[in-house]
């Protein structure tokens, strides 16, 4: 029964995990880029943001026009609401593996401290991971699962906070600080990708349980 | 916190129109009763005077002066044959006239609307004007002479009218929705007619018909107008002189000899068995035909 | 080429991903511009005794398109749709000016049969309307009435099927069409229609005598027959016509010459229509502020 609703409803879905794909991909690019100093490939992200773009309007016109015409109700209205936020925490998220493709791009030439692009090599797969369990566990209704992006993001958010203590340890010249705060900030682009990611589980379990609730307070 | 409501009174009140409603239902039982006690006297009497008549004698014999061996086989022959003949004749014309009033005709046409009026018309003319017509125009106009066929004729058109309203109520009672949904398919008006109007409004026809029937098999008038004979003691034919038997019942009233009211009212019970038959048979077709729109 | 660390193995170049177009993708049709043209109506007006019902319409019809019409009572809707099979032939009062071109040809030219019309272009009405018959008797009064006996049996079956109705009725195609419920007459007459093999099904508010459970299969069913028919369809209830419809046509009442007369409004894609129409009353009305 109504096939043409439920037919819009998965092709939005599988668009919104699509454009998840893509978000994934810009950032395993901009961490390649930022590991090997690469800046060839941080032009590429930069430029690959657009896809991202255009797919995330195509996605909000479909809701747009779903919504007009289709006037849908309880799990499904919830599930589009859910595609509308998920579709802007992912373009959020591209925007931000494009600001580390900048600043990967702005310390060129630099001289790397190894410990801290280490720490970004774990930051960055704990990011990536999360992306991924936040896109399956919204795909497979799995409100546990996206529970657990909690756990994930602490480990970023510890990563996080020993960033800033190893940029004052840095020490050394003009140029070596000035490396350290742009990976702060880095670092900080890395966190709030993470934090995207546990907005994602966060509308995974509003679409199962019909009630919104922050998984955790942001005052933590 | 709680509030006091009023009393809700349900109590039937003390008010005239209950009283009213009993005298009205009253009088309604009144006038039924009336009515049939007027007919289960007639009916009680009849049979009290004639159901020792009705046996095969009654039903064989041709009529004698000799009432223990008259008998009405002639009229209840005739009767029978002038039944079938109205039938044969009333049921083409008059459902082709309704069919053309309904479907065909262009209402604001002076002439179907001069048709219209002359059939209402028609219908409430006294029988017995129909019995001169028939004199003058078919037995002596057209020569046919006092023939079962003449009576037949005459009798098609005394009921031709009855016919035509019945058939036209029962086309009319087909919706409009059956023939726009034949018409939408691509059906001519012929076909909407004759597959999907004249089927469905046939119970109908068929209800009015012999309803017309049995109301033209008791008309006495124009039978006797045009010399439906008395004493007939062979069988009828088509062109040949007849008596029905209503005019049969008609003449063994008016014999002195008392056994022949007897004869007569024996006959009456053959004729009333005639036409509660038929009206029996229509409200059975009019009941598992009915459709319900 | 060098690879992440930790998880796929898959080389890390983002020149070449596929463009992802999600308005190709859920509207498989062609646009409105590129479309086959089944119907175009122009100027078209049509008056009852004089008085116009409906004034001035153009408009094009496209294959395999659901295209609706919506609009208050009295906008003349149901005449126009009406004006597409020629079933305002049947109203002695009605008389149409203007042209209805179907492929190409004009419906009311002069040589032009109603009945071959009616064969092409079938209607389904608001009130469920099946014949005092039985149900297969019902699906084959097309093709007995339009001399197309042959198979009779396939065709009733195959129509019954494109209904949606076949497994419902197949072992009682001998019982009368009336004991059938309000939504199986209601596919029993569009089975009806599609027994004839038409081109166009036109369908004159289809559900509106129909509960919710049953007005969800008929759309379900136009959604699927859509592929192979073209479907236009007069609604009263806006929602259906956004729910249904890929194209969309607002009709309403004018009363600038002493007459209440039916215009063309706007006509559209149904998702412009119904998240950003061009002209303020389509807003209104698509809303539900329009008095």
């Amino acid at each position: 029964m109504r096939i043409s609703l439920q037919q819009e409803l998965d092709q939005l879905e599988a668009a919104l995990q699509e454009e998840g794909e893509l978000v994934l991909r810009a950032l395993r690019g901009c961490l390649g880029a930022l590991v090997r100093q690469d800046v060839e490939l941080a032009d590429e992200v930069i430029e690959f943001d657009d896809e991202v773009d255009d797919s995330y309007l195509s996605i909000e016109e479909g809701i747009q026009s779903l919504l007009a015409r289709q006037t849908p109700v309880a799990i499904d209205l919830r599930t589009v609401l859910a595609v509308l936020h998920v579709n802007l925490h992912l373009e959020r998220m591209a925007d931000y593996c494009v600001t580390v493709a900048k600043l990967t791009k702005l310390v060129a030439g630099a001289p790397p401290d190894p410990t801290i692009v280490t720490a970004f090599e774990e930051m960055g797969a704990r990011a990536e991971e999360m992306t991924r369990v936040a896109l399956d566990s919204f795909a497979e209704r799995d409100a546990s699962r996206a529970e657990s992006l909690v756990e994930l993001d602490e480990l970023i958010d510890r990563a996080n906070r020993r960033a800033v203590q190893q940029v004052i340890a840095l020490g050394g010249d003009e140029e070596r600080r000035e490396w350290g705060l742009r990976m702060l900030l880095v670092s900080r682009c890395l966190e709030r990708i993470g934090d995207h990611a546990v907005d994602i589980g966060e509308q995974t379990s509003f679409l199962v349980s019909g009630e919104f609730r922050e998984f955790t307070d942001a005052s933590h | 916190m709680s509030s006091a409501s009023p009393e809700v009174r349900l109590a039937g009140g003390r008010r005239g129109s209950t009283w009213r409603g009993r005298v009205f239902y009253a009088l309604l039982l009144l006038s039924l009763a009336v009515g049939f006690l007027t007919l289960g006297t007639l009916i009680v009497d009849v049979f009290r005077k004639g159901i020792q008549y009705v046996d095969g004698v009654l039903l064989m014999n041709p009529p004698s002066s000799d009432p223990a061996i008259a008998g009405a086989r002639p009229a209840i022959l005739a009767t029978l044959y002038l039944g079938v003949l109205i039938i044969a004749f009333t049921v083409p014309i008059g459902v082709g006239t309704a069919i053309y009033l309904e479907e065909y005709a262009d209402k604001n046409r002076w002439y179907n609307r001069l048709l219209e009026l002359n059939i209402q018309n028609l219908a409430a003319v006294p029988s017995i004007v129909y019995g001169i017509l028939g004199l003058a125009f078919l037995v002596r106009g057209l020569g046919l002479g006092r023939v079962v066929l003449a009576g037949a004729l005459i009798l098609t058109l005394l009921v031709l009218p009855t016919v035509i309203i019945a058939a036209r109520e029962a086309i009319r009672a087909v919706p409009g929705s059956i023939r726009e949904g034949a018409y939408a398919l691509g059906a001519t008006q012929w076909q909407v007619v004759s597959r999907q109007v004249v089927p469905a409004a046939l119970p109908g026809i068929a209800t009015g018909s012999i309803l017309a029937l049995s109301r033209a098999i008791g008309e006495t008038a124009p039978l006797i107008l045009i010399g439906a004979l008395t004493y007939i003691s062979f069988n009828p034919t088509l062109l040949g002189p007849f008596t029905a038997l209503p005019v049969q019942i008609y003449n063994w009233t008016k014999l002195p000899n008392a056994e022949f009211k007897g004869l007569a009212a024996a006959a009456i019970i053959i004729l009333l068995a005639m036409i509660l038959l038929l009206n029996a048979g229509a409200i059975w077709l009019r009941n598992r035909y009915e459709k319900k729109w | 080429m060098v690879t992440m660390s930790n998880r796929e193995a898959e080389p890390v170049t983002i020149v070449g991903v596929d463009t992802l177009d999600l308005a190709e993708r859920d509207r498989s049709m062609p646009p409105p511009e590129t479309g086959e043209v089944v119907f175009e109506v122009s100027d078209l007006t049509v008056s009852y005794s004089e008085v116009p019902a409906l004034k001035d319409v153009s408009l094009k019809v496209y294959k395999n398109f659901v295209t609706a019409f919506i609009g208050p009572s009295g906008c003349g809707k149901s005449t126009f749709i009406r004006c597409f099979n020629r079933m305002n032939d049947l109203i002695p009062t009605a008389e149409v000016k203007g042209t209805v071109l179907y492929h190409g040809a004009d419906l009311y030219g002069p040589q032009v049969d109603a009945v071959e019309v009616r064969k092409r272009i079938g209607m389904v009405f608001q009130k469920p309307n099946p014949f005092p018959k039985s149900i297969f008797d019902n699906v084959a009064f097309g093709p007995r009435v339009l001399g197309m006996t042959d198979d009779l049996d396939d065709r009733v079956e195959r129509a019954l099927n494109q209904a949606a109705l076949w497994d419902e009725v197949k072992d009682r195609m001998k019982a009368s069409a009336l004991s059938l419920s309000g939504g199986q007459q209601q596919r029993l007459c569009i089975a009806r229609c599609l027994a004839v093999e038409p081109d166009v099904l036109l369908m004159d508010e289809p559900a509106s005598a129909l509960d919710p459970i049953a007005t969800t299969r008929i759309e379900d069913l136009m959604h699927d027959l859509k592929r192979h028919y073209t479907i236009v369809i007069v609604t009263h209830n806006m929602q259906q016509a956004a729910r249904i419809a890929d194209m969309t046509a607002f009709f309403s009442v004018d009363v600038s010459d002493g007459h209440r007369s039916g215009v063309l409004v706007e006509y559209d894609t149904t998702p412009k229509i119904f998240t950003q129409p061009s002209d303020k009353r389509t807003e209104d009305y698509v809303t539900g502020r329009f008095g």
